[in-house]
């Protein structure tokens, strides 16, 4: 194990401490007293175990491919930005535009997601264990998004192919999100998701697979030349 | 027989225009860029002054005259060097074809200067054929990919486009074929709307830790470039350079597009002439002029445009419409092609449609193959080389031994709305109008 202390010392050299342990194969790396410093662990490439014993700020996680990575705190804004691989946990809350324009891997975030979760979501898998802010999902392209608790307002806005599932309220969806039907096997897959990737003392709390609504885009904005007048206005 | 008479607030074109809107109940998209009749200063308002008797000029077609153009001096490890200061601006694979984007690629490289990705991440054969290949990060984060991000050798974040400032970008679903789609994370034959914002950052603030994290992600070996729409542009240079720009873009009003709505071409934004001259004023004032490099873009068509823009103040300039042009854009070739576009040679700005006569603006495979790559890289590196020339004639008969020593004094402006924009004297006057 590779122990750093964030204390005292800039992103440039944290992050560059982290680069080398997982080059040189260290089993894990913890950072110490993050302090909820910006760009922690960015564009980490490669597989390592990473934790962080606190909470960050933005864009921790961003640019990365590979990293498991797991903030034991809350977290900033962009967290897990444009990820290609690998997965990032966080065990408090997470701020605006988590999991942003996330092209795979996984994020998970044990409380509550801010506005914008996985707007522009390319790919990957994104669960909140709480509630989301404003505008999740909005212009969301391919991927899964999960939010075990209530959906906040224009939930799943201008989607292309994202599929979202909702254990909470889900009352005020975005323009052209619709509640969607659920295939065979779909609510089992949801349960073994869920199992997977939540603690089971948190999975406990939470709603169970077959409570779940599914939201998916009504596909009426998709091409401009198709004239839904009642969903045009209410975008506009 | 009475006098015919046309309105001159509804003509010909605005009764067309909405009748169109009448029937389709659409608003109109196309490509390009702005089609209005000028009627606002543009750097042909602008004269050199060369050298006579105060001044010595230098042998225009022998002497020295460098046009060495280094870009990102500021805080990066390793600022790019290029050949010459006229450089490729970004369009899009998927807005351009496959054939377009490795040409572009080629020609910029044989001419020794750079291209730049687009809206739709990084073409891997666009990589091997590019010398200096510089990644943009717009708002949509099409194709993001930390792996092709960190083979450039400048980042630029664009924040908006001079075609359209304020709002994303187009691919119509023509456009959006299945190898496009795959490149973008999207449904085939979407109409494809591109974010206005970032997803990840709102403001100049926001933006200075997003500036941190691509310099982490790149080592802070790569410059940093700010690429904004032309809009409120002296302000918006400052914040781009708090915000930790090693090279601010300003890209004006007659900057080109693959495809918005029409309204924004028409519309929206500020020309290059003034652009160009309120960047500068914002870099002098806060002291960053010559540490931050400007680069200008919209419009520049010639060695002429680039000489003027680079005296105004510019380090460099991006080519976009202009490179496409000499891949053959609106060539009197397929003839028959533009009229089933409902255009013609010289007049096209079908790019939005995907069914470009020349296999530039397209995504279908028998279109595509009417630009050969060799043929068009060759093209590119000739007009790349003519604009050159141009600009060091230009710079020898001022007296300048390096294009980047032009200045405003060696020009004049021939009306006075360019007078007061640039700072410059009216010929035949010696005054500067709004001083």
């Amino acid at each position: 194990m590779a122990d750093i202390d964030a204390t005292g010392r800039s992103i440039r050299e944290i992050n560059q401490a982290v680069r080398c342990a997982i080059a040189e194969k260290a089993p894990g790396v913890t950072v110490k007293n993050p302090g909820a410093r910006h760009n922690l662990a960015v564009a980490i490439l490669g597989a390592g175990s990473i934790r962080i014993a606190g909470s960050v700020g933005y864009y921790c996680g961003g640019l990365g491919d590979g990293a498991s990575i797991e903030i034991e705190g809350s977290a900033g804004w962009g967290l897990a930005e444009s990820m290609l691989g690998g997965t990032v946990r966080v065990h408090g809350n997470a701020g605006s535009g988590a999991a942003a324009a996330l092209r795979g891997g996984t994020v998970v975030i044990h409380g509550d997601a801010a506005a914008r979760l996985g707007v522009s979501l390319k790919g990957g898998l994104v669960i909140v264990g709480g509630n989301c802010g404003y505008m999740a999902g909005f212009m969301a392209q391919k991927g899964t998004l999960i939010v075990c608790g209530d959906a906040g307002e224009a939930f799943a806005d201008s989607m292309y192919a994202t599929v979202c599932y909702v254990g909470g309220k889900a009352d005020n969806l975005g323009t052209d999100a619709v509640v969607g039907v659920m295939e065979p096997g779909e609510v089992e897959r949801l349960e073994e998701t869920l199992c997977r990737y939540l603690p089971p003392a948190l999975r406990k709390t939470k709603p169970r697979a077959a409570s779940f609504k599914k939201v998916v885009s009504g596909r009426k904005l998709w091409n401009f030349d198709k004239r839904e007048w009642k969903i045009w206005q209410e975008a506009l | 027989m009475p006098e015919l008479q046309a309105s001159g607030i509804f003509g010909a074109k605005v009764i067309e225009d909405i009748q169109s809107k009448a029937e389709s109940g659409l608003y109109a998209i196309r490509g390009f860029g702005t089609l209005r009749e000028r009627r606002w200063a543009t750097f042909d308002d602008l004269t050199f002054l060369p050298c006579s008797l105060t001044r010595i000029p230098l042998e225009g077609y022998r002497e020295k005259c460098s046009t060495k153009t280094v870009l990102g001096k500021r805080l990066a490890k390793k600022p790019i060097e290029l050949d010459i200061p006229i450089m490729i601006t970004g369009m899009s694979w998927g807005a351009l074809s496959y054939n377009a984007k490795v040409a572009l690629a080629k020609g910029a490289a044989a001419a020794g200067s750079s291209n730049t990705t687009g809206d739709g991440g990084m073409l891997r054969a666009e990589r091997e054929n590019s010398k200096t290949l510089i990644y943009e990060v717009l708002p949509s984060r099409y194709g993001i990919n930390i792996h092709d991000m960190r083979m450039a050798d400048a980042i630029e974040l664009t924040i908006g486009q001079g075609a359209k400032p304020g709002t994303g970008g187009l691919l119509l679903g023509s456009k959006v074929s299945d190898r496009i789609a795959e490149q973008r994370d999207l449904p085939i034959g979407v109409d494809q709307r591109s974010a206005a914002r970032h997803p990840d950052f709102l403001g100049p603030d926001d933006m200075i830790i997003k500036v941190e994290e691509l310099r982490e992600a790149t080592d802070w070996q790569v410059p940093i470039f700010i690429k904004m729409g032309a809009s409120r542009v002296y302000d918006d240079v400052k914040l781009a350079v708090k915000a930790g720009a090693d090279v601010v873009v300003v890209d004006g009003m007659e900057g080109g597009t693959g495809a918005s709505p029409a309204i924004f071409q028409e519309h929206t934004g500020i020309p290059t002439l003034a652009a160009v001259c309120e960047a500068r004023a914002a870099l002098q004032d806060i002291g960053v002029y010559g540490e931050v490099q400007l680069i200008i873009a919209g419009g520049i068509r010639d060695g002429v445009d680039a000489a003027k823009a680079m005296a105004l103040g510019a380090d460099a300039c991006y080519i976009g419409t202009a490179s496409l042009i000499a891949l053959n854009c609106n060539k009197a070739i397929y003839e028959e092609d533009y009229r089933a576009l409902g255009t013609a040679p010289h007049a096209c700005h079908h790019c939005h449609t995907g069914r470009c006569p020349v296999g530039i603006t397209t995504q279908d495979p028998e279109l595509m193959k009417r630009l050969d790559i060799e043929a068009g890289a060759e093209r590119v590196r000739n007009f790349l080389h003519v604009m050159t020339l141009e600009l060091q004639m230009l710079a020898r008969s001022c007296g300048k031994s390096d294009v980047h020593h032009l200045e405003p004094e060696d020009m004049a402006a021939l009306t006075l709305e360019a007078s007061a924009i640039c700072n410059l004297p009216l010929v035949g006057t010696r005054k500067v109008f709004g001083r």
